[in-house]
């Protein structure tokens, strides 16, 4: 027989699963500021595990660099190649270095790492979390009476805050120099030409608006993945959908510090 | 005094799990809670140790509660030594008590209370399901707990490893003269570690006895649980 009744109704599940999207969305954001908090404060009252700490940094420097250097180093290269050729042509070739410094330090250096980390590190921190949580690990850890912010999230977040300006600044510089060299095949131009040109594009201001930027990252990327694997719930699907839900997150959260930052620094 | 319970109530949702449950546990003492799944077992252990919040009654427990849980839930990142060490290198009032030395002691001393000698640089993936639910007590137990609390601890083993299981359990309540609570539908570990037992069903106490009351049969709970029949009171259509 069919069910004519009103929680049957397209009208009914429709509205209830945007109301359940709603408070989920809502109830993540607080999670974030509450755990965010959290984490600072045990930050700064020095409730620190330096071995797991220095732990999670190699593991945020070591195993991501290959990657970030790939992504940001790539898309570098592919922007010099394509301006190199024109700007010799119309005589601006000396500004060829300045505009792609200008350009990965103010940008893509911190926006390719950004992805690069959420993609590498971000993911993996959330299914690990995640993992522990759908497995009771978690609840074994409060049990045992020890915080699982202090053990989990402070160890994660403060190598996000250490380890990103670090890898920003090789990620930028191999990008800068991979720049000249395929400004070089793509145009002939001169590596002395382009190097010189970068100096000239390097801003005390810019560098600094980055690191900051690249700490803010840091923090946010691990924050908001450490918070998305804690609240996972049920089995392996869990796992998934948590991963899921961290990168999402930390994407859509660096993209919009971004566009503050551009909008406080550069407007 | 162990354990006493209250008028326990607590509700998922809009469904009563617990449904105003009363009992005592004392010191010494090992109270296995039986029922079916999805009775409300598990859910009385978390209440108890706080994982959960309760929506009314009363919990009164003496000391330090540990809970040994039904896959173990060792920490796959740290070896056997540093996850039975763990409360006493991570929590806040013992983290700077014991030296390096000391916890290393209290590492082997509760390994080999569980029989389990040298294994304290495996990784728990490098175990078995019994050895990972053996490791689990040693960590359960390295903080001297008044109350342990063990969810179905011999589901999923091998009849010789649950028979192993069981005489850990007798011997950790002898060793720490703790009160225990032993959630399980496994008839051998009720009858080897009880010493006295309540029915949940749907979230109700329906029989409260001694394993000897139990055999009896002489309910229709008791009758069904024991001889497993479809045929009873109880149907498991609730789920
Ligand atoms: N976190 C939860 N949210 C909603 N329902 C739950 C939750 N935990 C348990 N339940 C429900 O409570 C009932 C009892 O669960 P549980 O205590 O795990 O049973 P048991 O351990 O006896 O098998 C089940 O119907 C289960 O679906
Ligand atoms: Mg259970």
């Amino acid at each position: 027989m069919r069910d004519f009744s009103l929680k049957s109704t397209i009208t009914y599940k429709l509205y209830r699963q945007i109301i359940l999207q709603l408070e989920d969305f809502l109830s993540t954001i607080g999670d974030i500021v509450i755990y965010g908090k959290e984490v600072l404060s045990l930050i700064f009252k020095r409730e620190l595990d330096w071995k797991a700490i220095i732990e999670q940094c190699a593991r945020f420097g070591v195993s991501s660099l290959p990657i970030t250097l790939s992504i940001v180093g790539m898309s570098t290269v592919i922007v010099a190649m394509q301006v190199a050729g024109e700007m010799v042509k119309q005589g601006a070739g000396n500004y060829v270095g300045m505009l792609v410094t200008i350009l990965t330090v103010r940008e893509e250096g911190i926006i390719m790492s950004g992805f690069a980390i959420i993609s590498m590190i971000g993911s993996s921190i959330a299914s690990e979390i995640a993992t522990m949580r759908v497995t009771e690990q978690i609840d074994a850890i409060k049990v045992l009476k020890v915080n699982p912010i202090r053990y989990l999230f402070v160890p994660r977040v403060l190598s996000g805050i250490l380890m990103m300006p670090p890898v920003l600044v090789v990620a930028s510089l191999v990008g800068i120099i991979g720049g000249g060299v395929a400004a070089h095949l793509a145009s002939e131009l001169s590596y002395r030409a382009y190097f010189e040109s970068v100096w000239t594009g390097l801003f005390i201001k810019d560098i600094n608006v980055a690191i900051l930027k690249s700490i803010v990252f840091g923090f946010t990327i691990a924050l908001i993945s450490c918070v998305c694997g804690y609240n996972a719930k049920g089995g392996a699907r869990g796992v998934g959908i948590a991963t899921t839900k961290a990168v999402v997150w930390s994407f859509v959260g660096i993209v919009l510090w971004d566009l503050l930052f551009s909008i406080i620094f550069f407007f | 005094m162990g354990i006493e319970v209250k008028n326990l109530t607590k509700k998922f949702d809009n469904k009563t799990v617990i449904n105003d449950i009363s009992f005592k546990v004392e010191s010494g003492e090992i109270l296995a809670i039986v029922g079916f799944s999805g009775s409300g077992k598990s859910t009385v252990l978390k209440l108890i140790c706080g994982l959960i919040e309760k929506d009314s009654g009363i919990i009164e427990t003496s000391g330090d509660i540990a809970m040994v849980f039904q896959y173990s839930a060792l920490i796959d990142s740290l070896n056997v030594e540093d996850n039975i060490a763990f409360a006493l290198k991570e929590r806040k009032d013992l983290r700077k008590k014991y030296t390096e030395r000391q916890i290393k002691n209290i590492v082997k001393e509760k390994l080999a209370l569980v029989g389990l000698s040298g294994i304290e640089n495996k990784y728990p993936s490098e175990l078995s399901g019994g050895m990972q639910k053996r490791v689990s007590f040693a960590r359960a137990i390295v903080t001297s707990p008044n109350i342990i609390l063990y969810d179905e601890p011999t589901a999923g083993l091998d009849p010789v490893s649950s028979t192993l299981i069981e005489d850990y359990i007798v011997r950790l309540k002898e060793e720490t003269h703790a009160a225990s609570i032993v959630v399980t539908h496994q008839m051998s570990t009720i009858m080897r570690t009880a010493d006295k037992i309540i029915m949940l069903y749907n979230g109700n106490v329906v029989f409260t006895g001694t394993p000897q009351d139990l055999m009896r049969q002489d309910t229709p709970y008791t009758k069904q649980f024991v001889t497993a029949s479809l045929e009873g009171p109880m149907t498991m259509l609730q789920n």
